[in-house]
């Protein structure tokens, strides 16, 4: 091996690791064998296995925002610096005083909290505190990850999770076979399993072997992926990767830490392997309480030898090459424990003991002294630093399952291995054909016995558990946390499987398995977000004229995905202040309002008229070239869901425009309209919302500003023309949304800012959305959303004078029921404050406080010029109760407003200054 | 140092071409227009990509096959709703994987092909112009997003 010279610190002390050790490997090379402190009795704990199944030492790594917590030690290779800190004790390691709750064990049974913590849900709040502090793994980090994360699709005829010899033998085949293959390692190195147990293959030493048919995967098109996990694996060979660029907590090169990937792959070949599971004695958690396998793998692979005096305890045959690993490496091997009959190991060369099974570890924090073990029906105790366990192996199952696959019974193995696949997967090696071994069950004082190391459950607890009623596995589990969190039951559940069955008295199959979800090894939360972060958690949409917006400093409002300005303060202005300024610079003058983000779509054909018919309640043929009218759209069941105004550019060419935040939905309804319900019709249907800018110019001085800026006389209300401003082609169309004569300008995007600097040289006050609601509230124009909200009829909006009497558009069938006759349906009305104050918006619209809701406010404002709070909601019957006065009552803010119903038009209800 | 170069080109005059009824009669009169066929499902001929069955991507001026369409199809101009992006060098199909769930690196996807597909959650559509270089069709809204996304995986693609 090679020297140590990579260096790194253990809860700040100064040690040194040898290039390729994982932290486990190097702790256990500096003699330390604490390692952490369980979950909840706060017992010593020292390195169980050798892989991502490491229950007990879990570590917090790195430092600031790269710190990530949970960290298994034996999944983590050293690299120069590294920090890595013990979880869940205080003040040390070593003196942790949450190590007393182990006094009150007894006390802390399954159940506890279920049992204890009964009362009010505030007392919670206080428990808590306490709870947290005593129990749990590693605290999160506080500060921003400031690595990147990549995500990444990928596309393949075979994907081979695992790369030990089954594995690369299934990839190299593939490959030949002219397959495109992916095949993913989770450790740094290929076949880990020939580190561990080195031996020939082909004629070639079996590390080098591995490497060879990688370079030969590769040489054919393959790609070879090391510290990648598989996470999951869902329908059609649908399977993520979680690959990591550098060691947890490490300073990545080029700022990329991991890369999720989501790959589609033809097949899907599962070379998984198997875990080995520990037996169930009494402190079989105690540092120096090994894994066989893994006590091999540190020996074979690491260099380290983590016994001097080792005793060996085993169900199988594989352990006694454990034994001759130890032995080889100088270490002394007192005794073999073999749980099957003679002669069983008896021509191994060592100490063997048959019938014998261990019963109570002895030793404390740092390491156990000696084993009490049952040799038939009597009992020796033999002295000893290193307990070698192999209570035979788990197949890993858990991607076979999580893609629908079935399990079978494997009697020999004692084991659950891979039955039918619902999909293209199929498993190889080992986990398909674990070693035979037997189940011995468990020895010693239950209380002791661990079967879940990470979430400390006992052979006791499972047992009270059973005896309280609980037979389901998966009500077991959720009662005892078996198997619960980061551990997934790796190396706890066939144990507790088996405990449970005895109680039962029946088969381990007919037992049950609790479901296997995904992931089976953890996955960070920012591979999940890849780039999606901070100011990008959500696409951000820009509109074309956001940079000139940004330029003033707007207050900004996100509608959806879109920034628009919400309002464009002066000085010291608050929103408030600024919003008022802006809406009556409309009402008295002319402002200007970027509207770019309004959905538009191009009608055109000769049967575009027969198609906006369909679309739109109103009439549209009737509208002559130039001109154009408000419209709202239903859905099948007669509900306006959608409004805006449709334009006659040409005899057969429309501009169809309607909210900003139903544009996603509309754009999906019109194209299902145009292809499923008027697949013949000779119409073309183009969303050009992004190619139009739009800027509506409103106030009593807009038409001459337009008259100004197109150098012809401004359209008449409801009318467009094709006009040029600054150069730019543009439309001109009046319409108003704020109450005041207005024109909307549409123009190629492209030259938004040109356009926007022409009209606002003309003396033209910006104004945002806040204005924009003033304005409409007061004028009682809808939006969609709050007013238009897919549950009101053309009628109880007040539109029904507008419908189209022939008929013909989509819900015109079922405008007619019944139920929408009943008197108490709601219906669009205006409120005004009776006593002052605002109305405060969302309210309920009650009789008396306390009462019934009968309604509710959709959206509040005030008189723009005069000053007095109005509203604009939903009431029962509302178009009759004009006048009707009532409470406006948000209980959850403790407001209320004493209001009149009104019509919705606060504001030239006769529409007369639309007009010049 | 990476193996993709980014490249905003800006916006250009786009038209999406719709035929309807007979559409071999009016792509007929189109390609004559045009000087070449129009492409098929999936594929980019000249200025012009296929983006469904009945319609089309038009690059560049449309006054000739304008006057071709007759009651046969409507071009409807949306060139100010996109940005327009090319990927060049030996990586650009590496990129278009980042965040994507489309096979770029497909050999089927090849010179001329066209796809729409979404990248980092932002509908793209895509033209192989050649090995060495794709363009793509971005919503203008969504382009300083997407630049920023292409820019930073341009740095962490796989070796």
């Amino acid at each position: 091996m090679n020297a140590a010279t990579i260096n790194f610190t253990f809860d700040g002390k100064a040690l040194r690791a040898r290039p390729g050790q994982t932290l486990a490997a190097a702790l256990l090379d500096n003699g330390t064998k604490l390692v952490g402190r369980s979950f909840k009795y706060h017992r010593p704990r020292g390195i169980l296995s050798a892989g991502v199944e490491e229950p007990n030492a879990l570590v917090t790594v790195g430092t600031g925002g790269r710190t990530e917590p949970n960290t298994r030690a034996t999944d983590l290779f050293v690299y120069e610096g590294l920090v890595a800190t013990s979880q869940n004790r205080w003040p040390s390691l070593s003196s942790d005083l949450g190590s007393a709750l182990q006094l009150v064990a007894k006390a802390l049974p399954a159940g506890f909290y279920y049992k204890t913590f009964f009362g009010p849900p505030k007392l919670w709040l206080f428990y808590e505190k306490f709870i947290r502090r005593a129990a749990g793994l590693g605290p999160a980090p506080t500060e921003i990850d400031p690595d990147r994360y990549a995500t990444r699709a990928a596309f393949c005829d075979v994907l081979v999770v695992g790369s030990g010899p089954a594995g690369l033998i299934a990839a190299r085949d593939a490959v030949h076979a002219g397959k495109k293959v992916i095949l993913v390692e989770q450790d740094a190195k290929l076949a880990p399993s020939l580190l561990r147990d080195p031996h020939e293959i082909e004629s070639k030493p079996g590390a080098a072997w591995a490497e060879d048919v990688a370079a030969e995967i590769r040489a054919n098109g393959g790609k070879v992926l090391t510290r990648t996990s598989a996470s999951g694996l869902w329908d059609d060979q649908f399977i993520c990767l979680s690959e990591k660029l550098v060691e947890p907590g490490q300073v990545p090169a080029n700022g990329f830490t991991q890369r999720y990937w989501h790959v589609r792959a033809g097949e899907v070949v599962l070379a998984t392997g198997v875990i080995e599971r520990p037996l169930t004695f009494a402190n079989n958690d105690r540092p120096g309480v090994m894994l066989s396998q893994a006590v091999r793998t540190y020996v074979n692979r690491f260099g380290v030898v983590p016994g001097q005096r080792v005793v060996v305890a085993t169900t199988g045959d594989d352990a006694y090459l454990t034994a001759q690993a130890l032995r080889d490496a100088g270490a002394e091997v007192v005794a073999v424990l073999d749980s099957r009959a003679a002669p069983a190991g008896q021509d191994s060369g060592f100490a063997v003991f048959n019938s014998a099974v261990p019963v109570t570890a002895k030793g404390g924090k740092n390491g156990v002294t000696a084993l009490v073990a049952n040799l038939g029906g009597t009992e020796r105790t033999f002295a000893c630093d290193l307990i070698a366990m192999s209570g035979g192996f788990t197949p890993l199952v858990h991607l076979h399952m999580q893609a629908g696959g079935k399990l079978d019974w494997d009697e020999a193995a004692q084991a659950f291995v891979p039955g039918a696949s619902r999909w293209n997967v199929r498993t190889v090696g080992l986990a398909a054909e674990p070693a035979p071994a037997e189940t011995v069950g468990a020895t010693g004082v239950a209380k002791q016995a661990f079967v879940d190391f990470q979430n400390d459950v006992t052979v006791a607890d499972l047992d009270l558990a059973w005896r309280e009623g609980y037979r389901s596995v998966e009500h077991l589990k959720r009662y005892t946390t078996l198997g619960m969190a980061t551990d997934q039951g790796k190396t706890g559940n066939m144990a507790a499987l088996d405990r449970i069955a005895r109680r039962e008295g029946m088969t381990v199959p007919e037992a049950g398995l609790t479901t296997f979800r995904p992931p089976h090894t953890p996955v960070s939360m920012g591979a999940l977000a890849g780039l999606a972060t901070g100011e990008h958690a959500q696409p951000t949409r820009r509109p074309a004229l956001y940079d000139l917006h940004a330029a003033k400093d707007p207050i900004w409002l996100n509608a959806g995905y879109w920034k628009r300005p919400r309002a464009y303060p002066v000085g010291a202005e608050t929103l408030a202040q600024a919003g008022l300024r802006e809406a009556r610079a409309v009402r008295s003058s002319v402002g200007m309002c970027d509207v770019s983000t309004l959905a538009k779509f191009e009608v055109q054909g000769p049967d575009a008229v027969q198609y906006l018919e369909r679309v739109c309640q109103t009439s549209v043929g009737k509208l002559a070239v130039g001109r154009g009218r408000y419209t709202f759209m239903a859905r099948e069941d007669s509900l306006v869901f959608d409004d805006g105004t449709v334009w006659r550019l040409e005899e057969n060419r429309f501009l169809l425009t309607s909210s900003t935040g139903g544009a996603s939905r509309m754009a999906t309804w019109l194209s299902y309209v145009r292809n499923h319900l008027c697949a013949d019709l000779k119409v073309s249907l183009v969303c050009v919302q992004e190619h139009y800018a739009a800027i509506a110019v409103a106030g009593p001085k807009s038409s001459a500003v337009m008259a100004k800026l197109t150098g012809a006389e401004s359209p008449r209300h409801m009318s467009v023309v094709d006009a040029r401003i600054a150069g730019i082609p543009a439309w001109v169309m009046a319409a108003s949304f704020s109450g005041e004569r207005a024109f909307e300008v549409h123009f190629d995007a492209a030259h938004a800012e040109a356009v926007w600097n022409a009209i606002e040289a003309e003396g033209c006050t910006p104004y945002g959305l806040e204005a924009m609601e003033l304005l409409r509230i007061e004028k009682g124009h809808m939006v969609v959303g709050p007013d238009i909200d897919g549950r009101l009829t053309a009628e109880e909006l007040g539109l029904g004078k507008m419908v189209n009497k022939a008929g013909g558009w989509i819900g015109a069938s079922t405008l007619h029921r019944p139920a929408f006759v009943d008197p108490l349906r709601k219906q669009f009305v205006g409120l005004e404050a009776i006593d002052g104050g605002s109305i405060p918006e969302g309210s309920m619209l009650v009789r008396w406080i306390g009462g019934e809701a009968e309604g509710h406010v959709t959206g509040s404002g005030l008189r723009v010029l005069e000053g007095g709070s109005i509203a604009i909601g939903h009431l029962k019957g509302g178009h009759k109760r004009h006048g009707e006065e009532l409470y406006a009552y948000s209980p959850t803010r403790k407001q209320k407003a004493k209001v009149r119903v009104t019509s919705p038009h606060c504001y030239d209800p006769a529409g007369e200054r639309y007009r010049d | 140092m990476t193996d993709v170069t980014i490249e905003q080109l800006g916006r250009a005059p786009l038209h999406v071409l719709e035929l309807w009824g007979d559409p071999k009669a009016a792509a007929k009169r189109v390609a004559k227009a045009l000087g070449h066929d129009l492409p098929k499902v999936g594929k980019a001929q000249g200025n012009v990509l296929r983006l469904s069955p009945t319609t089309w991507l038009v690059e560049g001026d449309v006054t000739a096959p304008k006057q071709t369409l007759g009651d046969g199809g409507a071009l409807t101009p949306s060139g100010g709703g996109y940005e327009r992006v090319r990927l060049s060098g030996p990586a650009w199909r590496s990129l278009l994987m980042e965040g994507g769930l489309f096979d770029a690196e497909s050999p089927a996807f090849g010179i001329d092909s066209v796809v729409t597909t979404p990248i980092d959650h932002i509908a793209v559509t895509l033209r192989v112009e050649s090995e060495n270089a794709c363009l793509a069709y971005v919503p203008a809204s969504h382009a300083v997003d997407l630049l920023r996304f292409w820019q930073l995986s341009a740095g962490g693609l796989p070796r």
